[in-house]
């Protein structure tokens, strides 16, 4: 399959890991990714006037017509403004955890499985509310951990709110709701979203948190992904 | 003074699309920001909005609304306050000074550069306590060298004002 790529200004900096995991994953299964040229930033969640923000994914839409019909989008705010300021629904626009279900799973070469690990799958906000933009496979991290045999806790925290967004405007708040996830989970916390990937692992001492990529890359044969 | 349709306008809604709020505030019951134990309610957002009264930066929820669309997922009508919230904002003139950056870099690239965000608000983040963070950030942290966006062609913008910044 052909996608359109959008990997957001995120996955170009201190997310480069879930860019690299998202792109050895899908190109492992013989999927093949094109970023969409001159590609410009989303707008994230700054923009107070709808409009403003729509503009700036429409302007990314216009780039991709006539070359991609199904774009990928594996940031959160991202793949939210894009398939918002697709009105007319001409694209396909997907996130990946959606293209990690039953298929993409038994079809997937495993090397390692998750014996004797613990995992909590976080989700956070943005790829579960709201329900018009919501990703569709909402169980995808703990069907892929129970399926390799790893163990699942704290499920009660996947849909919380880590925060994220308020990190560099008031610390007190997302140091405050990252612990609480960190507090109330066990093992290692799998996320897919670069900022609660930020808000958490600035927090999380010696605990671990990894992109669900990093699961993914572990289980196909990567080492030290874990 | 606060315009209740342009903060309305701003966030994509028309004024009738509000009305329809119940009242029946279990926006506010599960608001992420009573888990900071700072109590705040939506519905009490909205409905002073309508009155056409003054809502202030202090405002718990213009403060701390962290954007997680509970509210939203709750809310019989799916009301989006975060972006209502957002539109406060923007009239309020609240931007840290991390977004004012992050903008900042859109300006001048049409993506944020992270290194040119972080060096612009380093007074910031040195005042309120970050650094001991940094070498956490830096550990992943991924150095590159920014990209220039071609220019947006303010033609492309629908309200002909805004917008058309790249
Ligand atoms: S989006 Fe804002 S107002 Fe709504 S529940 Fe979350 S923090 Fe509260
Ligand atoms: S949940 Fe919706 S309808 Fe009920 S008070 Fe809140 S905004 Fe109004």
């Amino acid at each position: 399959m052909n996608y359109g790529y959008y990997p957001g200004c995120s996955l170009t900096g201190s997310a480069h890991k879930l860019d690299k995991g998202v792109r050895k994953v899908l190109e492992k299964q013989g999927h093949v990714l094109k970023e969409i040229p001159d590609w410009n930033c989303c707008g994230a969640f700054e923009y107070g006037d709808r409009n403003e923000l729509t503009n700036f994914s429409k302007r990314n839409l216009e780039k991709a017509r006539g070359l991609f019909s199904e774009i990928i989008a594996p940031c959160p705010a991202c793949y939210k403004n894009l398939k918002e300021a697709d009105e007319n629904n001409e694209f396909e626009i997907q996130h990946p955890l959606d293209l990690f279900g039953e298929a993409f799973l038994s079809s997937m070469k495993q090397v390692h499985d998750l014996k004797g690990n613990v995992f909590t799958p976080y989700y956070g906000c943005i790829l579960l509310r709201p329900r018009e933009t919501a990703i569709t496979n909402k169980t995808v991290m703990e069907d892929t951990i129970s399926r390799f045999g790893g163990e699942i806790a704290s499920e009660k925290v996947k849909d919380k709110c880590c925060g994220g967004n308020q990190i560099f405007i008031n610390k007190f708040a997302t140091e405050k709701l990252s612990r609480l996830i960190l507090e109330k989970s066990k093992g290692t916390l799998v996320v897919f979203c670069p900022l609660c990937h930020m808000a958490l692992k600035t927090f999380s001492g010696d605990r671990k948190v990894i992109y669900f990529t990093d699961l993914l890359l572990y289980i196909m044969g990567e080492k030290n992904t874990l | 003074m606060q315009k209740t349709d342009h903060v309305i306008d701003l966030a994509g809604y028309k004024k009738e699309d509000l009305t329809v709020c119940l009242g029946c505030k279990i926006c506010a019951s599960v608001c992420t920001v009573n888990d900071l134990s700072i109590s705040t309610s939506p519905q009490e957002l909205l409905q002073t909005l309508f009155l056409g009264k003054d809502i202030s930066a202090d405002n718990p929820l213009v403060r701390y609304c962290t954007g997680c669309y509970r509210c939203t997922q709750a809310c019989p009508w799916d009301i989006r306050i975060p972006e209502i919230v957002r539109a406060l904002r923007d009239v309020l003139a609240t931007g840290s000074p991390f977004e004012k950056a992050f903008k900042g870099s859109l300006d001048i690239w049409g993506r944020v550069y992270e290194p040119y965000v972080l060096l612009k608000a380093v007074p910031f983040l040195i005042k309120e306590g970050y650094l001991k963070h940094m070498n956490r950030w830096i550990e992943y942290m991924g150095i590159h060298l920014p990209h220039k966006v071609k220019k947006i062609n303010p033609s492309n913008n629908s309200n002909g004002q805004k917008g058309g910044t790249l």
